[in-house]
């Protein structure tokens, strides 16, 4: 069954394949950071806090808003944007070159990284590779919009 | 040869008789037993994560505790370990904790440890295998390796060169310092091998990007180095890493690119929990701090507009040498230098140094830069 974009069920089902590819996860080794994902839908947002630590996403929440003092960063576009980036995932079986997260949010046109503390804001550089990873296990999902 | 024992044991009767002693009789001295040393039963606080550094802040064998001035341990007896008498000067140039200490310098560490990779077998050369960049992309992609390449000699060379000068009662940044050469001993390895996969070899060294390395080698103190080696140079170069990928031409660039830059930003944080840490506990030494930053930033303003790297990023942006290529190229690399000037005064000013865009030239140039761009009709 197709799992809903944007739902804390999404979330879930990418949190039970990180623990089933466990192996891959050690090697790229802890990840310890809070983030919160925010989807525009209508004009309006719907907003997720991710908690990873160790090796495993720990934690997955939905909550009206995102307070930034509380994350470390905060990523966050259009649907229309998210939905590009998982369709993407799920053809090429991981982001190609223009859908990667820091090709979509380099210059914040597509997808946006807002954050209190450049020191928060740099976590999502630390763990890049398995934030990425983290995503392009959407190509393991049926999703729908 | 530096150093000399002051004994020939080779020629020391007693230290042989003794040794021969040990041998015909099985006699021990067992002094060594009688230490009197703390006995502690650290655990590991999360299983998942393992037995870390953090487990191991305990009693006199912590770091909690480490004082200002480290004044009783000045050779390699690691911290907690009873030092007897005969242990020689190891002669540290630094065993002032607020020289060199970080909050969370351990997990620094540990993060370290976890998220190392391996420039043979983590990236996917076979992928390069029929890619074959146009002339113009294929060189400036070459030259952007060859600049990094230099920059990441230096890089290994100068945490490498501390480390011997550094207190071994720091063990956790020591180690921390250790595994930033590693780091830096790969990422030269990542971009001379990427590099040579471009079928064009290496092109040009830069002489002003050598000029401002050299100036992160030749800090006369470890804050100073670690100021404009961790804070400014890898500031920037982190923001570099992250631009390269977005420009990146295949996706082994951008796997390259996304693993390097994991590195650098973990080099960062220790910069700026460093930063903090000495204005927090010294706020004296704001002044030094501020001389460090004149003259880091100077030089990581001349590295970064180093002819070599600007137009090999205005090519690799703009996609080629046509004028419109050149204008598109122009704009995007503008809008990155811009980025990384912004980023450093964010950073700065969130470990507690906000009056620094007041009188940094640097921050001057970042107006000029602005406004130059607002002129061109560059959208910022």
């Amino acid at each position: 069954m197709a799992i809903s974009f944007p739902s804390t069920d999404y979330f879930e089902a990418l949190k039970a394949q990180m623990a089933a590819n466990e192996e891959k996860f050690r090697r790229l080794g802890f990840i310890d950071t809070t983030f919160g994902v925010t989807v525009g839908v209508n004009g309006k947002a719907r907003n997720f806090i991710l908690e990873f630590e160790v090796f495993d996403l720990k934690n997955v929440s939905e909550v009206p808003a995102i307070d930034l003092k509380k994350v470390d960063f905060q990523i966050e576009g259009d649907s229309q944007v998210w939905r590009e980036m998982i369709e993407n995932i799920r053809r090429n079986g991981e982001a190609d070159s223009a859908h990667d997260i820091n090709t979509l949010a380099h210059f914040g046109e597509r997808l946006k990284i807002v954050y209190d503390d450049p020191d928060g804001h740099d976590k999502l550089y630390r763990f890049m590779e398995s934030i990425q990873e983290f995503f392009d296990l959407s190509s393991k999902l049926e999703v729908s919009f | 040869m530096a150093y000399l024992s002051t004994t020939n044991f080779t020629e020391d009767k007693d230290f042989i008789d003794k040794w021969l002693y040990t041998i015909r009789t099985g006699e021990m001295d067992l002094s060594w037993m009688k230490s009197a040393t703390e006995k502690i039963s650290p655990e590991e606080a999360n299983p998942r994560r393992g037995l870390t550094y953090r487990d191991l802040n305990l009693g006199t064998y912590g770091y909690t505790d480490i004082p200002e001035k480290v004044r009783a341990n000045r050779s390699y007896a690691p911290r907690g370990a009873e030092i007897p008498d005969g242990v020689p000067d190891a002669q540290p140039w630094v065993s002032r904790k607020s020289e060199l200490w970080a909050f969370n310098t351990e997990s620094y560490y540990e993060e370290a440890m976890s998220r190392q990779w391996n420039a043979t077998t983590d990236i996917p050369w076979d992928r390069l295998e029929g890619v074959e960049l146009p002339e113009v992309t294929g060189k400036a992609l070459s030259q952007l390796m060859t600049f990094l390449t230099e920059v990441e000699m230096i890089a290994t060379d100068t945490p490498a060169m501390w480390l011997p000068r550094l207190n071994p009662d720091f063990i956790e940044v020591r180690s921390f310092i250790a595994a930033q050469a590693m780091d830096e001993a790969r990422h030269a390895e990542v971009f001379r091998k990427r590099a040579l996969t471009t079928g064009w070899g290496l092109m040009q060294a830069s002489p002003i990007n050598e000029m401002a390395l050299k100036h992160l080698r030749d800090a006369d103190s470890f804050s100073e180095m670690s100021v404009a080696l961790h804070l400014v140079a890898e500031g920037n170069v982190l923001t570099m890493f992250r631009f390269s990928e977005y420009l990146s031409p295949t996706d082994v660039d951008k796997k390259i690119f996304r693993l390097v830059m994991q590195d650098e930003a973990r080099h960062v944080g220790y910069g700026m929990q460093h930063f903090k840490y000495v204005l927090d506990h010294f706020p004296e030494k704001r002044e030094v701090l501020h001389a460090h930053l004149d003259e880091a930033e100077n030089i990581s303003f001349a590295g970064a507009a180093a002819t070599e790297l600007t137009e090999s990023f205005i090519i690799l942006a703009g996609g080629g040498l046509k004028k419109e290529n050149i204008e598109q190229g122009v704009r995007v690399t503008t809008q990155f230098n811009l980025k990384q000037m912004e980023e450093h005064f964010e950073r700065l000013d969130k470990c507690g140094m906000p009056e620094r865009k007041e009188r940094s030239k640097l921050y001057k140039m970042y107006e000029m830069g602005r406004a130059a761009a607002e002129n061109a009709g560059i959208k910022l």
